[in-house]
């Protein structure tokens, strides 16, 4: 019972930073139609970003978040004024083809300038857990996950109660409307975009403490966002936190159950399975 | 007035039609029938059910209860792409040609498929007849532009030639007027007689009184999802519950 | 342009290509047969995504089926060749069909991602698969002769875009279009959509994986991860998109035009070849949203000023 208990428990934990990673990408999705195949690219710059504040100025991972937050905010406005919001309205396909580019491009800029090392972030705690019934709790895991949550309730206040929340989502809904309204599309649209990769960021942060960090783990992050958002319905933040802790409880019932060489077979099975025995509930989306 | 009489076969024929979409009862046991070669107009309040009574005909809509027959043949469970080759089309409320096509391109795509009777398997062929139907409706001069740089009554033009370019025996035809001013809609009062007069058996849902009066037969008035009246023009815009129903709502 | 003319030029484009390996390096003829496998995967995709409107992530499902398929017939079976690839392109028709039909009930970007986990899945399943050689794969008989495999590749794909050049006349192409461009409207025209897609979806199984066996067959091996290599969707839809969708020749032009760019910078500036190839998308993507072969055209048709109208109706 321990056994599963400490499996369910990491899955819970682990399923709650996956969350974190989708919320972004379904955000972008959601609202500006754009699926962004550079999202795991963001998550991976967020924990370099978390990594060198942690190893070069000392700054605890957890208080350096909102700094690498920030940051990443400020990347993506940019990128979404200065370039996405130039293509934003042709096909879908052409949004994933232009964050394709963008990833390859971020990938190798940072295997040039980062190298293929593992790189961990190590603070003091990092090593020390907390027992609760019976269940090995790492500090560290708990951190991200509480944070998680707390980003994914943020999110969910922000876009339900503020102005500009408000604004993002009548965007979302019909443009045209939200325009008359005189809500000034290309910053609410770069905003949004600017919000996802903040929130990839502090993802990457956390996956820094948890997991390692290389150029190439945005490309698994990637596709695992993509399906969590799907499953969580997108722009819904506390849907996709629920997502989330499904594919991170699946995974980790398959890794102790089946082997490691089926998690990626039940979490895509489960994905098509869903996505083809509930289509009345997402085939309107599209 | 037509030839048509109400003890020749009817073309089609609703039973009991009942359409439920979680409680909300959009329309209830309405019955009547269509003879060969008619225009039926279908009139009512807005949000009346006129709509979902064409989407049930069409297929686009499964019933809840009740049965459709097709000359005789029944076909409330049939899928909407067989009920269109047996014969049935129908334009939409909210215009939707395809939207990267040219206007040619849309309506050839109507004459390949569409009825199976008098369809063009060949590109070529198919094109001529679209460009025939398309100067039928008028739109002559504007073959070779995309369909979504159309204005308003063009596009109009558009679905009536896509729905003629489906050779359909029956036609069903959802407030095509609406938006047009007195002349654009005498246009297309012409334009419905000259279908009809191409064997064309017609069910027109209109708001514009004026036309809907001078084209149909006969009328059917739906309200609440119920049928309250049916039969000749006059008499049923004199019935004190039609009068009743559009109180204040009368458009001319 | 002419019709008679274009055939000409195609026709002469055909035989040049077909002389290529008996005039270049041995090198040069393997970047060939990959840049033409490629390009009848860029085809196939086309069919589904470009024509059908259905944009798969995941017909490398096939290619891999159809690696498998033509090596388990040679190798357990001893089959020869011929059989065995006609074996791995039947397997990819059916599994088209069987997957096809729930599958293709999603719409968008739902369609995408069912397609990317169900290549995910089987590559993982097929690990385990005895017949298949579990985790190590299967090793096929040798043969040498480039020239016969680049021979064949420029068959499937002339066979290819003479099977889109069809679609792009026919009733069934119209059919296809329709339903990219309003699958409702489409039904209600007498479209029989699922067949239709069904169909679309065959067509690109077959030519993944007939393009799956050839190559299976060229680098004598088959294992999980190479032949249901998840990076070919990504090249598929690319090099499709960059080349024109739903266009006779885009897919062609675009898979040689990409291959030939990162064959290129792998060679001179291997480092930051990506980084430029990454340029390239988007930079293509902001230009040329609609393709290369509709920048030919709408250049020819109204000069500068085609980049700047597609831009203004693109833009926020």
């Amino acid at each position: 019972m321990t056994l599963f208990g400490q499996i369910l428990a990491n899955g819970i934990l682990l399923g709650g930073l996956y969350g974190l990673m989708a919320l972004g990408m379904g955000l972008v999705w959601g609202v500006l139609n754009i699926v962004n195949l550079a999202h795991g690219a963001f998550i991976m710059l967020g924990g370099y970003a978390v990594y060198f504040l942690f190893t070069l100025a000392g700054i605890d991972p957890f208080l350096a978040l909102p700094i690498a937050m920030v940051g990443m905010f400020c990347f993506g406005y940019l990128l979404q004024m200065f370039v996405l919001n130039f293509i934003v309205r042709s096909a879908l396909l052409n949004t994933l083809l232009i964050t394709f580019g963008f990833d390859v491009v971020f990938v190798y800029l940072a295997q040039l300038l980062f190298t293929a090392d593992f790189r961990t972030i190590n603070p003091t705690y990092s090593g020390s857990s907390v027992d609760l019934a019976g269940v090995t709790i790492p500090y560290s895991t708990a951190g991200a996950f509480l944070v998680a949550i707390l980003l994914a309730g943020a999110l969910y206040v922000f876009l339900d109660q503020t102005r500009t929340g408000r604004a993002i989502r009548a965007t979302a809904q019909n443009l045209t409307a939200a325009r008359l309204y005189g809500v000034n599309p290309r910053r609410i649209y770069a905003l949004t975009f600017g919000v996802g990769a903040a929130l990839a960021g502090a993802a990457g942060g956390l996956f820094g403490v948890v997991s390692q960090i290389t150029p190439y783990i945005g490309i698994t992050l990637t596709a695992k966002s993509f399906v969590i958002a799907i499953l969580g319905g997108l722009d819904k933040p506390l849907g996709v936190i629920v997502g989330g802790l499904v594919l991170g409880i699946a995974e980790a019932m398959t890794d102790l159950y089946l082997g490691s060489t089926f998690k990626d077979i039940i979490s895509f099975g489960l994905l098509v399975l869903i996505l083809v025995a509930r289509p009345a509930q997402l085939v309107g989306r599209a | 007035m037509s030839e048509a009489v109400a003890t020749a076969t009817p073309i089609f024929e609703v039973r009991k039609l009942t359409k439920r979409f979680r409680g909300l009862t959009a329309l209830s046991e309405v019955t009547f029938r269509v003879s060969p070669g008619e225009i039926l107009g279908l009139i009512g309040p807005n949000g009346a059910g006129k709509t979902t009574l064409i989407s049930l005909i069409s297929g686009t809509l499964l019933p809840t209860s009740g049965e459709i027959y097709f000359e005789g043949q029944r076909i409330d469970g049939l899928a909407a792409y067989k009920r269109a080759r047996l014969g049935i089309g129908r334009t939409f409320q909210v215009m939707k040609p395809f939207p990267g096509l040219s206007v040619l391109e849309n309506v050839t795509v109507g004459a390949l498929f569409g009825a199976t009777e008098g369809q063009e398997r060949k590109r070529t062929r198919a094109r001529e007849k679209a460009r025939e139907l398309l100067e039928f409706t008028g739109l002559g001069r504007r073959i070779d532009q995309r369909a979504d740089a159309l204005g308003g009554p063009d596009r109009k033009r558009l679905e009536f030639a896509k729905a003629l370019a489906l050779h359909p025996k029956v036609l069903l035809l959802d407030e095509v007027m609406a938006g047009l001013n007195h002349v654009e809609v005498d246009e297309v009062v012409e334009l419905i007689r000259k279908i009809r007069d191409r064997k064309v058996t017609i069910l027109v849902i209109e708001h514009v009184m004026k036309a809907i009066r001078n084209l149909s037969d006969r009328l059917l008035v739906i309200h609440h999802g119920q049928q309250i009246a049916e039969g000749k023009v006059d008499q049923v815009l004199k019935d004190p519950r039609v009068v009743e129903a559009y109180l204040g709502k009368r458009r001319q | 342009m002419n019709e008679r003319l274009r055939y000409g030029i195609v026709g002469a484009a055909i035989a040049a290509l077909a002389v290529v390996p008996f005039v270049v390096s041995d090198s040069l003829v393997q970047f060939g047969i990959n840049a033409l496998l490629v390009a009848t995967l860029a085809q196939g995709w086309n069919v589904i995504g470009g024509f059908a409107g259905y944009p798969s992530f995941g017909n490398s499902v096939f290619y891999g089926l159809g690696s498998y398929g033509t090596a388990i017939a040679m190798v357990q079976f001893q089959l020869p060749f011929e059989l065995a690839l006609v074996l791995g392109a039947l397997l990819g028709v059916a599994a088209a069909f069987v997957f096809g039909v729930p599958i293709l009930r999603l719409r968008g970007p739902y369609f995408a991602i069912a397609t990317l986990g169900l290549s995910a899945v089987m590559g993982a399943v097929v690990a385990n698969v005895p017949i298949a050689g579990k985790n190590i794969g299967l090793i096929l008989p040798l043969f040498k002769g480039d020239r016969l495999f680049y021979e064949l590749s420029l068959g499937l794909l002339v066979l290819a875009t003479a099977v889109v050049l069809w679609l792009s006349q026919s009733r069934f192409g119209a059919g296809l279009v329709a339903i990219r461009e309003d699958e409702d409207a489409a039904q209600v025209m007498g479209i029989n959509t699922t067949l239709y897609k069904v169909f679309a979806f065959a067509i690109a199984g077959f030519l993944s994986a007939a393009a799956g066996g050839i190559h299976a067959y060229w680098i004598t091996y088959v294992d999980p991860a190479g032949s249901f290599e998840g990076s070919l969707n990504v090249r598929m839809v690319i090099m499709t998109l960059f080349g024109g969708p739903g266009t006779v020749f885009g897919p062609v032009i675009g898979a040689f035009v990409l291959s030939a760019i990162s064959e290129v910078l792998a060679s001179k500036i291997s480092t930051v070849a990506s980084l430029f190839y990454g340029f390239v998308i988007v930079l293509a993507v902001i230009f040329m949203p609609k393709g290369l072969l509709d920048v030919i055209q709408g250049v020819r048709g109204s000069g500068v000023r085609y980049f700047g109208a597609n831009m203004r109706r693109f833009r926020l």
